[in-house]
């Protein structure tokens, strides 16, 4: 075990040319660690590296969420079947540019990694029934066309609105720019009433962009069925309440809801999935 | 020279005095030195590298691909004049981490120290009981105790330990205090600025551009400069009109109490004016009850 300023390696993985995932703990829709946690599960990579969190996270205490002590946490993990890197961690509260120099570090210089993805979920304002669009964000020109290939659109135009503040994967796309290391924020679509709740339809969406971008031959079938599963859900919860029923009409005919009409979208379903669980 | 800094140029310059800010209340301090900077017409010639300090505050993308990240930036100025060379610095932000904060500190006096800096001067706000018609006074505050009989000849000026109740003592909060504390540790003489600013307005971020003038005025003789400062008279005008509008929404009970502070005396030397201490504290109270009601509310 090798220990660094800041981090623990206690494995050597052997890597050809990987590339890198990195998602984020919290996330829209709980996208980044669903996605991480599948691939964790599906691929088996070796856990060998991670970062000590002081420094990086305020220690003052910990959080409890859902009656259970939190702790941050972030782990790099290797395959070395599919040559592929992938780093789950929660956002650091401090010292951010520090920790995300500190990924790359890692990645490139012990990983040899040229190319990584970022995963990240955006609100939208569309119904559950409509396809996900994944849209990305490259810091190398050369990343756009073989991601349009795949579907993902590449076109976006943003500018932070004010009082809002860049995320963190966009930091990390401009240091990893700096350090001429391609990569792109992968983000995908989740309609508002499932962002505080589960959406398998966009893990199986930047799923489907990862498995195609680095032949990671991924059997769907598992979060095909939770998608049936959800949509059946949701299909019962429209029969029982009419407004549930009309107010996502209204979107897939791709009518704008009130605050009001929308907020009460949201309750309902998230009440009623919440339950079922 | 540290990694951190970026240099444009390496002014040559006869035994500059510092001039430093970084917002804070009212902006007091940075609307006075921008203000300083753009009337001396001063010129950029470093500054520190963001973003080991700051988390970026704003991203543009366009067509798809990262353009920029944009940080609060920390740049220094500098200016010949007939009378005293001066550099300036302008923080857009103070670090939230105490220690970036102490390390920003230290890049801006060892950039200073390197071009011969003589002495240091920061502006900031000095939050009081004062009524917002009145002239700002400015409070001053030297790193060294050779420096106090001087402070007390500046004009519209008190210093700390004139002010009643206070014995002398305060805090300065932030890095217009600590550089001011750093400097003293490297046997640099330097003084803190601070522009009055009512309580009540305090609490709201506007700016307060008429304390700014007032500490331009003290410092602006010290420095042996002729500034025209009347920008921010109109500036000052144009804050108060918009200070006036709210105060009359104001209950008319909390106004009166308000409108006493313009009697209130916090000075020791001065004659006991028609506020006791005893009513000074009740207003503040009163006033203050308000504003907290008030905040809830919105």
């Amino acid at each position: 075990m090798s220990e660094g300023h800041g981090f623990k390696i206690y494995g050597t993985p052997r890597l050809q040319n990987p590339c890198l995932i990195v998602g984020w703990s919290q996330d829209v829709g709980g996208l980044g660690p669903k996605v991480l946690d599948f691939l964790i599960r599906k691929l088996q990579p070796q856990e060998f590296a991670q970062f000590n969190p002081a420094g990086f996270f305020s220690l003052a205490g910990v959080p409890v969420e859902d009656n259970v002590i939190q702790f941050p946490q972030s782990k790099f993990y290797a395959s070395e079947e599919k040559d592929l890197l992938l780093f789950q961690s929660d956002g650091p509260s401090q010292t951010h540019y520090e920790f995300l120099m500190l990924i790359l570090d890692i990645a490139e210089q012990i990983c040899k990694v040229k190319e990584f993805y970022t995963i990240g979920g955006i609100i939208s304002l569309m119904a559950h029934t409509s396809p996900r669009r994944v849209s990305a964000v490259v810091n190398q020109p050369l990343l756009k066309k073989p991601l349009s290939e795949y579907g993902v659109s590449i076109n976006l135009e943003y500018q932070t609105p004010l009082g809002a503040r860049p995320t963190l994967s966009s930091f990390l796309l401009w240091v990893a720019q700096r350090r001429n290391i391609a990569g792109a924020n992968l983000w995908t679509e989740i309609p508002f009433y499932l962002a505080a709740l589960e959406d398998p339809r966009a893990y199986k969406q930047v799923l489907s962009v990862l498995d195609q971008r680095l032949n990671l031959g991924i059997d769907f079938a598992e979060l095909e069925q939770e998608i049936e599963k959800q949509n059946r859900q949701i299909a019962e919860l429209k029969e029982q309440e009419g407004d549930v029923h009309r107010y996502i009409t209204m979107l897939e005919r791709g009518i704008m809801l009130s605050e009001k009409e929308s907020e009460v979208l949201a309750n309902k379903v998230a009440e009623f999935l919440q339950k079922r669980d | 020279m540290n990694e951190s800094l970026i240099f444009y140029q390496e002014p040559k310059l006869e035994k500059p005095d510092l001039v430093a800010a970084w917002p804070g209340i009212g902006n007091i301090g940075i609307i006075a030195l921008s203000t300083l900077r753009e009337a001396l017409e001063a010129e950029l010639f470093a500054e520190i590298e963001p973003w080991r300090f700051f988390y970026p505050h704003a991203l543009s993308i366009k067509d798809g691909e990262l353009e920029s990240l944009r940080f609060p930036e920390s740049k220094f100025y500098f200016k010949r004049t007939g009378t005293k060379d001066l550099l300036l610095f302008i923080g857009g932000e103070q670090p939230s981490e105490v220690m970036k904060g102490y390390e920003m500190t230290n890049l801006v006096l060892e950039v200073a120290l390197n071009l011969g800096c003589q002495r240091v001067y920061t502006a900031a706000a000095a939050v009081a009981p004062i009524h917002h018609t009145l002239r700002p006074r400015v409070w001053a505050v030297p790193n060294r105790q050779e420096l106090v009989a001087e402070t007390r000849r500046y004009r519209n000026t008190i210093l700390m330990g004139d002010i009643e109740g206070r014995g002398g003592q305060g805090t300065i909060t932030g890095l217009n205090g600590l550089l001011l504390g750093l400097a003293k540790a490297r046997d640099l003489p330097g003084i803190c600025l601070l522009g009055e600013i009512p309580v009540y307005i305090s609490q709201f971020p506007v700016p307060y551009p008429k304390a700014s003038k007032s500490i331009l005025e003290v410092l602006t003789d010290n420095l042996g400069l002729t500034v025209d400062l009347s920008s921010l008279d109109e500036q000052a005008q144009e804050v108060e009109r918009n200070i006036e509008r709210f105060y009359h929404l104001i209950p008319e009970e909390i106004r009166e109490r308000i409108d006493q502070l313009k009697h209130v005396s916090y000075i020791k030397e001065e004659k006991p004016g028609a506020i006791t201490e005893e009513d000074k504290k009740k207003i503040m109270q009163e006033v203050e009850e308000f504003f907290k009601k008030r905040g809830k509310q919105d």
